[in-house]
C-alpha cells in the first residue's frame, strides 16, 4: 500500500475510534445526569406506571449496554431518536437536518471572514515588521482575542444596526429561503464570530512569515535574482501554510464553541441554539445529539486539515 | 529569565501594568465605593453614567461599577481556580506520560484528544447540563476545557528533556521519580506553561461569562461578569451602557492578561524577536 493511502486510512481510523469513544463518554454522561427524562416528559406527579409505560416505550428499561447499542446503532443512520421537551416528540434527526446547514453556513461565512481579514494583516504586519503598521496590526489582533464574542456581537447590533439602521439586529434568512438573504442577515453574527479568530489567524500567519523570510532557502533565491514577489509566494507563503491551516484547524473548537452563544444572541435556528434551548428544558436527548453532531464536525475538519496538511508537505506522511 | 529582560519589553510591561491595576480595582474598589453591589434604588433605575455612578445605574438602581468589580472577583476567582486544577491535573499527566511513555502515554494522549474534540464552550455546556449550574461546576468546566492543553504541553516538553545530562545525573543519584518529575524537569519547562497559564485564566473569563450570560453558569444574585452583563443585554436597547461597559471592563482585563502572557512568550522564545 503507497505510505501516504496508509497514512489517511490509518488517519480516518484513529478519528472514527475517537469519534465511538466519545459518543460513549456523552451517553455515560447523560445518563448520569441528575433528573429522570420521565419526569421531566411526565412531570413530578406521574405515577409509577406511567413512568414504566414511558421509559418501555422509549428503550430506558432495558441494560445500559444495550441501550448504548441501540442509540450508536440510530446514529449511524443519524436516528437521534425522538425529543424529549425542547420539541417533544418530533424526531431529532429531522430537527438536526433543519438546522444544521444554518450553523454550518455562519459557521463557514465566519472562518472566510477570519481568513481574508488576517491574510491581509498578517502579510501586512510581516513585511513591515517592527514599523507602525506592524505595531497597529498586532495590537487589533490583541484587540481581537481581549474581546468577548457575544459582547463585541451587541456591539455591532449598537453600532451597525441600532445606530445605523444597516443590518438586521435579530432573525436570520435560511440560506435555503434566500442566499443573498443569508448572506445580508448573517454578516453580523458572522463578523461577530469572526473577529477573536482573526486575530489567532493573524498573529500566526505573522510569526510564520517572519520566520520564514529569514530563511537561507529565501536568500538563495534573493541571490539567484527571483523578484520580491515570486520570492515571498513561492518560498516564504507557501512555507507559511502549514501552520497556518493548523491553526484555522484547531480554531474550529473555538469558532463552533462561538456559534453556540451568538446564534442565541442573533436570533439563528441553528444546532447551538437548540443545544442551549434542550438544556434549559433538560431534554437529554437533544443534548446528547448536539454533541455528537459537533463532535462529528470537528474531528471531519481535524481529518481534512491533517490531508491539506499531508499534501504540502509530503514528508509528514512518511 | 531575568527582571531586567522583563522591564524592557514593552508588552509585558503593559500587561503587567493592566493587570496589576485591573486586579487592584477588583480586590479594593468595593471597600473604596459608596454604593454596595446589591443595594437597590429604584428611584435611581436604569441612570446613565453620571459622576455618582460611572457605569450607571442598572434596573434595580444598583450601581453598576461597583457590581462589575465585585463581578469581576467572582468571575475571576472561578477562572483562577479551574485553570488551576487543571494545571496540577494536566501537568501530572504530562509530566508521567512524557517521562515514562509506552502504554500510559498512549492512554493520557487518547483522553487528551478526546477532550481535544470537543468544541470548547460545547463541553462546557455539556457538562453544565450533567452536573447543574452553579460557580463551582463553572470551575470545573473550565477545568475540563484547559486540562488537555497543560497535559499536551507538558508531555511534549517533558519528552524533549527527559535524556537531558540533568536528568540523567537526578537519576545516577538515585533520585526518586516524583523529585526528578517535579523538581529538575518542572522548573525547566516551565516557561510556556506559565505563558499558557495566563492565557488560560484570560479564556477561563470568557468561558465563565459565556455560560452566565445565556443563564447556564453562575446563577443571580451572585454577580459575576456574565450575570452583570446578561442583566445588561435584557435592557440593552433603553440603557446599552450597563452592558456596554461590564464588557468593556472585561475586554480591558483579558487585554491585560492577553499582553502579559503575549509579553512572557516573546521573552522565552528568543526567536520572536524582532532584529535590531
Amino acid at each position: 500500500m503507497p505510505s501516504s493511502l496508509k497514512y489517511f486510512l490509518t488517519r480516518l481510523l484513529g478519528s472514527l475510534i475517537t469519534m465511538l469513544v466519545g459518543t460513549i463518554v456523552v451517553f455515560l454522561v447523560m445518563k448520569a445526569a441528575p433528573g429522570d427524562p420521565a419526569l421531566i416528559v411526565l412531570g413530578d406527579y406521574a405515577t409509577d406506571e406511567t413512568v414504566a409505560e414511558f421509559n418501555s416505550k422509549h428503550g430506558l428499561d432495558e441494560p445500559l449496554v444495550s441501550q448504548y447499542l441501540d442509540w450508536l446503532g440510530g446514529l449511524v443512520q443519524f436516528d437521534f431518536g425522538q425529543s424529549l421537551s425542547v420539541s417533544a416528540g418530533e424526531n431529532i434527526g429531522d430537527l438536526l437536518l433543519y438546522r444544521l446547514p444554518n450553523t454550518l453556513f455562519v459557521g463557514i461565512y465566519a472562518i472566510v471572514i477570519a481568513v481574508s481579514l488576517s491574510l491581509v494583516l498578517g502579510t501586512l504586519a510581516a513585511l513591515n515588521r517592527g514599523t507602525s503598521v506592524d505595531t497597529g496590526a498586532t495590537s487589533l489582533a490583541v484587540l481581537g482575542v481581549s474581546m468577548p464574542d457575544f459582547w463585541f456581537g451587541y456591539m455591532l447590533i449598537l453600532g451597525l444596526s441600532i445606530g445605523l439602521g444597516w443590518f438586521p439586529s435579530y432573525g436570520f434568512t435560511q440560506p435555503s429561503e434566500s442566499l443573498a438573504g443569508a448572506f445580508y442577515s448573517g454578516f453580523l453574527p458572522a463578523l461577530a464570530i469572526a473577529a477573536p479568530m482573526a486575530a489567532v489567524f493573524t498573529r500566526t500567519l505573522r510569526t510564520a512569515l517572519i520566520e520564514n523570510l529569514d530563511r537561507e532557502h529565501v536568500m538563495v533565491a534573493k541571490a539567484m535574482g527571483h523578484s520580491g514577489r515570486f520570492r515571498f509566494l513561492h518560498h516564504v507563503f507557501r512555507n507559511s501554510l502549514i501552520p497556518y491551516i493548523t491553526v484555522v484547524g484547531l480554531q474550529i473548537r473555538y469558532l463552533l464553541g462561538g456559534v453556540v452563544i451568538i446564534e442565541r444572541i442573533f436570533g439563528i435556528n441553528g444546532v447551538g441554539s437548540l443545544m442551549v434551548e434542550a438544556a434549559f428544558a433538560r431534554d437529554f436527548f437533544v443534548v446528547q445529539a448536539c454533541a455528537v453532531v459537533f463532535l462529528g464536525i470537528v474531528l471531519a475538519v481535524n481529518y481534512l486539515v491533517d490531508l491539506i496538511c499531508a499534501m504540502l508537505d509530503p514528508r509528514r506522511v512518511r | 529569565m531575568k527582571l531586567k529582560h522583563f522591564l524592557h519589553n514593552r508588552t509585558a510591561l503593559a500587561g503587567l501594568t493592566i493587570t496589576t491595576l485591573f486586579l487592584l480595582a477588583v480586590f479594593f474598589g468595593p471597600m473604596l465605593s459608596k454604593w454596595s453591589s446589591n443595594q437597590h434604588d429604584f428611584m435611581n433605575a436604569l441612570q446613565a453614567p453620571s459622576w455618582a455612578h460611572p457605569f450607571g445605574t442598572d434596573s434595580l438602581g444598583r450601581d453598576v461599577i461597583t457590581r462589575v468589580m465585585e463581578g469581576a472577583r467572582i468571575s475571576l476567582l472561578i477562572s483562577v481556580s479551574g485553570v488551576l486544577a487543571a494545571m496540577i491535573l494536566g501537568i501530572t499527566a504530562g509530566l508521567y506520560s512524557g517521562f515514562y511513555g509506552g502504554w500510559m502515554d498512549v492512554i493520557v494522549m487518547r483522553v487528551v484528544d478526546l477532550l481535544f474534540a470537543f468544541p470548547a464552550f460545547v463541553l462546557a455546556l455539556f457538562l453544565m447540563v450533567a452536573l447543574g449550574y452553579g460557580v463551582t461546576n463553572v470551575a470545573l468546566a473550565i477545568m475540563l476545557v484547559y486540562l488537555p492543553i497543560f497535559a499536551r504541553i507538558t508531555r511534549n516538553m517533558t519528552e524533549t528533556v527527559r535524556n537531558d545530562a540533568y536528568v540523567q545525573a537526578a537519576q545516577v543519584m538515585g533520585q526518586g521519580t516524583p523529585r526528578i518529575l517535579f523538581r529538575e524537569i518542572l522548573p525547566n519547562i516551565s516557561a510556556p506553561i506559565l505563558v499558557q497559564a495566563t492565557i488560560a485564566v484570560a479564556f477561563g473569563i470568557v468561558i465563565e461569562s459565556g455560560l452566565s450570560f445565556i443563564g447556564l453558569g453562575v446563577q443571580p444574585p451572585t454577580p459575576s461578569l456574565g450575570v452583570i452583563m446578561a442583566d445588561g443585554q435584557e435592557y440593552f436597547r433603553r440603557s446599552p451602557w450597563v452592558l456596554t461597559l461590564s464588557g468593556l471592563s472585561v475586554t480591558v482585563a483579558l487585554l491585560g492578561l492577553n499582553l502579559l502572557g503575549d509579553g512572557l512568550r516573546d521573552l522565552s522564545d528568543p526567536r520572536l524577536k524582532v532584529r535590531e
